[in-house]
């Protein structure tokens, strides 16, 4: 008997002790889904968030470069180390078909803003985007990035035509899917001068007109060759207002008459080319050609020139206080004419991969600020060639290094009889990321 | 003088671009699609036992990590599981001025995986634009039981992810879709989750259901087998790609010949995948 009340005594307590070790359990599972659910919680607002960080993307590159000028006279300082470029490019795409792009540069003692502009994509037909802001105007050697490009500047043609590369406007870009075909078509500003961070003048547009600028590229693939080949024709439609002067020197520097304020043309047309062979290691072979009309406004300089009169200088609690009186003055006011110009300009590239990592290229180009005058009647708007030789070294995808030689060659004429010895040699190194 | 040096230097010029274009390499690195993953480890285990002082590295990450990697200079072979974009193509021109090359070494049908358990029958490439894209939220929509699809997928980086958006489901992907990190993931959660749904290689699919799938309401569907791939007949059937920055020459040459050979093709077809032509 006293075994039996022990023995249910045991298992009166064993069922007592499981009922409050379900119960605990139960509590103890209760306790972590509450705590699950939570770092659920927790986790989806992080989630979101992260989602929308991981639309900002960072992207930059710096160029640190050494000069070396072979020039006649020898210059101070005859070479120089400097930052050419430091750009830091942020990109948001807030939803899919519009994305936001801001890219400062960050050159030393020039702070200045390069791209600043929003891209809207077609979502339905994935063809037509419209960009607005401030974007590299349409042409291939501008669109080239400078990260990428082989040579260490942009030809002098484009450099003159497209000073500071950027422009503020609108564009819209045609990039068929299937199609091997692109077109762009674009509003500007049209008195971009890319310095900006000086004078701040780029900011809006000096007169009522806009310029347009098209561009149009097919590009032929003969894969069984490896070959591939772009071809591409651009335009260029604008004018530039006169200010100060009413007179107009044209081409062959003969003196019209023109109406202040009136327009005169910014207009041309050029066709470029790109062959691409994988030959021994891929090549290619680059060029375009531009021809058109040119025209810049003329300057107002005032000065005064003081004339006689007495000084008298006075001092007090060690400032000093120079009068002059009875003096005259006389002020002198120089305006130049505007001018229009035909001008012609080409470059042609040639660049050879040797392995993964080195690089061979050699670029000429041209450029005549007056394609109507040649050797004496053109003065001091001479012909430029330049012949520039590069090595390119890729360490890997962030880190390169160029060595180059630019040698201009100067037309001569009675202004300028000689061969200007104006050579740079320079090496560059890109880290990129 | 000045000329013999002239003509010693263009001449040690010329030596080192045909010697370094001709460089043989005896290791080849091959990197991108999940989808070939397997099958190119099978490829390359295969080719280094017939040729043993040959080595062949293989890793995957994703089309798009390839095709990085081809760009900027890290691997001889990109792995593809979709063609080659155009963005990709010019950053191939502006770093070795060359297109590219494209090489087909196989085809596959990206197929739907459903749970075993699910009875919806078939789907046309409308429906699935549909679930993919959040449109159709319920199996009961599409002749299944009531209840919400739970949509799995891939991460952005993977060909496979790319071809479906653009072939199959021609918008963005539903917010609500998973991504996971390659078909097997892929396999391995719809397996388990009665109410999934997921797409990836024909080679993947152990252990889900195949969901025959037709062009349109009117069509037949078809299964992703052999003989429907071969005809294209199966609506989401592709290529699969290898993808070099210059013509390929020496080991890399003989090596992807030995692919596209037959027996090459053989490997492929065990593996689960179809043979190119």
């Amino acid at each position: 008997m006293k075994k039996l009340l022990l023995l249910l005594s045991l298992i009166l307590s064993l069922k007592g002790f499981s009922q409050v070790s379900i119960d605990s359990l139960k509590e103890a599972i209760d306790d972590h889904k509450m705590k699950i659910s939570a770092f659920d919680e927790r986790l989806s607002t992080d989630e979101s968030d992260l989602q929308k960080l991981t639309k900002i993307k960072f992207s930059g590159y710096v160029q640190a470069q050494y000069d070396y000028y072979d020039f006649s006279p020898k210059p101070t300082p005859s070479n120089t180390f400097y930052i050419r470029r430091a750009r830091l490019k942020a990109t948001y795409e807030a939803i899919d078909g519009v994305k936001f792009v801001l890219q400062p540069d960050y050159a030393t003692n020039n702070l200045s803003l390069k791209d600043a502009y929003v891209v809207l994509n077609d979502r339905w037909t994935k063809t037509f985007s419209i960009w607005a802001g401030q974007f590299n105007r349409p042409d291939y050697e501008v669109e080239y990035s400078s990260s990428q490009r082989e040579v260490l500047e942009r030809s002098r043609m484009i450099r003159t035509l497209y000073p500071g590369e950027r422009e503020i406007g609108v564009k819209l870009e045609a990039n068929p899917q299937n199609i091997p075909f692109k077109f762009q078509l674009a509003a500007l500003n049209g008195n971009f001068t890319g310095n900006s961070a000086k004078d701040g003048k780029d900011a809006k547009d000096i007169d009522n007109g806009k310029d347009l600028m098209a561009r149009a590229v097919y590009s032929f693939k003969f894969p069984k060759c490896g070959l591939g080949v772009d071809f591409g024709l651009n335009g260029y439609y604008g004018s530039v207002q006169t200010k100060d002067s009413k007179y107009v020197l044209n081409s062959e520097n003969k003196l019209d008459s023109a109406t202040t304020g009136s327009y005169l043309p910014k207009k041309w047309a050029g066709a470029e080319m790109q062959f691409y062979w994988d030959f021994l290691g891929g090549m290619a072979l680059k060029g375009e050609y531009i021809m058109g009309q040119i025209s810049t406004i003329g300057t107002s300089t005032t000065t005064v020139t003081q004339i006689g009169g007495t000084n008298s200088t006075t001092s007090s609690g060690g400032t000093t206080t120079t009068t002059r009186t009875d003096s005259s003055s006389t002020t002198k006011t120089v305006i130049t004419p505007n001018k229009t110009r035909n001008f012609s300009g080409y470059y042609v590239y040639f660049i050879k991969n040797i392995g993964l990592k080195n690089q061979l290229v050699v670029k000429y180009d041209n450029y005549d600020p007056n394609a109507s005058l040649s050797g004496d009647k053109a003065k001091s708007e001479i012909y430029y060639n330049t012949l520039t030789l590069a090595w390119q070294y890729y360490f890997d995808e962030n880190l390169r290094i160029t060595a180059s030689y630019e040698i201009p060659m100067n037309e001569k004429n009675a202004t300028t009889p000689k061969e200007i010895l104006d050579n740079t040699f320079s090496v560059r190194i890109q880290a990129k990321f | 003088m000045k000329k013999i040096n002239i003509f010693l230097t263009a001449a040690t010029v010329i030596v080192a671009i045909i010697t370094m274009a001709f460089s043989p390499s005896p290791k080849i690195t091959v990197k991108g699609s999940d989808t070939m993953v397997i099958l190119a480890q099978k490829w390359a285990e295969v080719y280094m036992k017939k040729n043993p002082n040959v080595t062949i590295q293989v890793t995957g990450g994703g089309s798009g990590v390839g095709l990085s990697a081809l760009i900027n200079g890290s691997t001889d072979i990109a792995n593809a599981s979709r063609p080659i974009k155009q963005s990709e193509m010019e950053k191939l021109k502006a770093r070795y001025n060359t297109l590219g090359v494209e090489i087909a070494c196989a085809k596959d049908g990206v197929t739907i995986f459903l749970n075993n358990s699910n009875p919806v029958k078939e789907l046309s490439i409308k429906q699935l634009s549909g679930i993919y894209s959040g449109k159709i939220k319920n199996w009961k929509e599409v002749g299944g039981p009531d209840a919400s699809i739970i949509l799995y997928g891939r991460e952005n980086s993977s060909g496979t992810y790319v071809y479906f958006k653009d072939n199959v489901v021609k918008a963005d992907y539903a917010p609500n879709c998973q991504t996971l990190p390659g078909t097997a993931a892929i396999v391995n959660a719809v397996k388990k989750d009665k109410f999934g749904i997921g797409y990836g290689g024909a080679a993947y699919a152990e252990g889900v259901k195949q969901c025959p799938v037709k062009k349109d309401d009117k069509s037949t569907a078809y299964l992703p087998t052999k003989e429907n791939i071969a005809s294209n007949t199966y609506p989401i059937t592709r290529y699969l790609y290898m993808y070099l920055g210059t013509k390929p020459k020496g080991v890399i040459k003989e090596y992807i010949d030995w692919i596209l050979s037959d027996e090459g093709q053989k490997v492929a077809v065990e593996v689960g995948f179809f043979p190119v032509k």
